[in-house]
């Protein structure tokens, strides 16, 4: 495995991961190109001027405070939540989700007896329309590469300890289905309006990193 | 020993369950630029142009040492462009002009101007 031949991939990998994060600061030549491809596509006359910058508000609208809103839902209407789990994309709809992408999606619920961690180990499919645009860490290597073998070590570095008891299903996502998971609900929350028990979830509660809590101060 | 046939085994995407460096839980907002080249994804799926598919199989097309080399948004970048021109959609030199245009511009901004006029 330590292979003097496989450390050129070990260093890659290194690179990698650390490139990702610091990338962003020399858009320059990047940046041309981005804009030149926009353009041209403008100019042939196969994306309509003013396209780009509607969807980038559509992007701007979608934060985890929808996802927050149908886990709300699910906490307090058994019949949106037997729904929700049947039917993740019609029932996120009714509740006025709109999906912009032809993505399916299906809602895991966490239980005393199953955790479920969500990942694209191919790349950073997540269910944008509800929570919108992933972390960082979400598309970074450790991540993706580890979710799918050791979850509970790396659950244990954002602080979840899931008890030994409790199986751990991890849903590799796709460019056509992805996941959000209902977590559960924290005790001590009997006398929560819907709009209280929304304040307390978290996205990374609905990517399964973390539980809802209580105390949570909302950090994402 | 790990040789040439690990690059049989897995296309550079397929990193699940691979050594990695370790965890960090990295948070950062998107530049302009970044956001802009999203929403191009998005728009370009939409147009049935390029797909979510295709776009990270365009990616993984561009080999692991490229990718290795690249900012997240900076291999969509490259790969929308290697799938345009695939499609006859767009051409190297005509993109090489266009990226030469926007320089002399002094800046990659557009303004209403500019994609009005185009």
């Amino acid at each position: 495995m330590h292979d003097p031949n496989h450390d050129h991939d070990h260093d890659h990998a290194d690179a990698d991961a650390h490139k990702e994060i610091v990338a962003t600061e020399r858009p320059g030549y990047f940046d041309i190109l981005e804009t030149a491809l926009e353009e041209m596509l403008i100019e042939r006359k196969i994306l309509q001027p003013g396209e780009i910058d509607r969807q980038i508000d559509v992007l701007d609208s979608r934060t985890p405070a929808l996802g927050a809103k149908v886990v709300a839902r699910a906490w307090t209407d058994p019949e949106f939540r037997a729904r929700l789990l049947a039917d993740g994309r019609g029932t996120c709809e009714e509740l006025g989700v709109t999906f912009y992408d032809d993505t399916g999606l299906i809602v895991l619920e966490n239980t005393d007896k199953i955790h479920n961690l969500v990942v694209c180990t191919l790349c950073s499919c997540y269910p944008r329309p509800l929570l919108g645009l992933p972390p960082e860490w979400y598309k970074l290597k450790p991540y993706r590469a580890r979710a799918v073998v050791e979850p509970r070590a790396l659950l244990a570095e954002f602080g979840t300890i899931i008890p030994e008891e409790v199986e751990v299903r991890v849903a590799d996502s796709t460019s056509a289905l992805r996941f959000l998971v209902l977590p559960m609900r924290p005790a001590g929350t009997e006398g929560y309006t819907e709009e209280q028990l929304a304040a307390l979830v978290t996205r990374d509660a609905m990517i399964g990193v973390v539980p809802v809590q209580v105390d949570a101060r909302r950090i994402a | 020993m790990i040789g040439l046939e690990d690059f049989m085994h897995r296309l550079p995407n397929d990193v699940g369950g691979q050594p990695s460096p370790a965890f960090a839980r990295v948070e950062h907002p998107l530049a302009p630029w970044e956001k802009r080249c999203h929403a191009l994804a998005d728009v370009l799926d939409y147009h049935k142009l390029i797909s979510t598919e295709e776009k990270r199989r365009g990616v993984e097309g561009l080999g692991a040492e490229v990718i290795g080399r690249l900012g997240y948004y900076e291999r969509w970048a490259v790969a929308f462009a290697v799938l345009l021109f695939q499609k006859g959609v767009l051409t190297p030199t005509g993109l090489a002009e266009k990226m030469k245009e926007i320089e002399a511009r002094g800046s990659a901004e557009r303004t209403p101007a500019d994609v009005a006029g185009a």
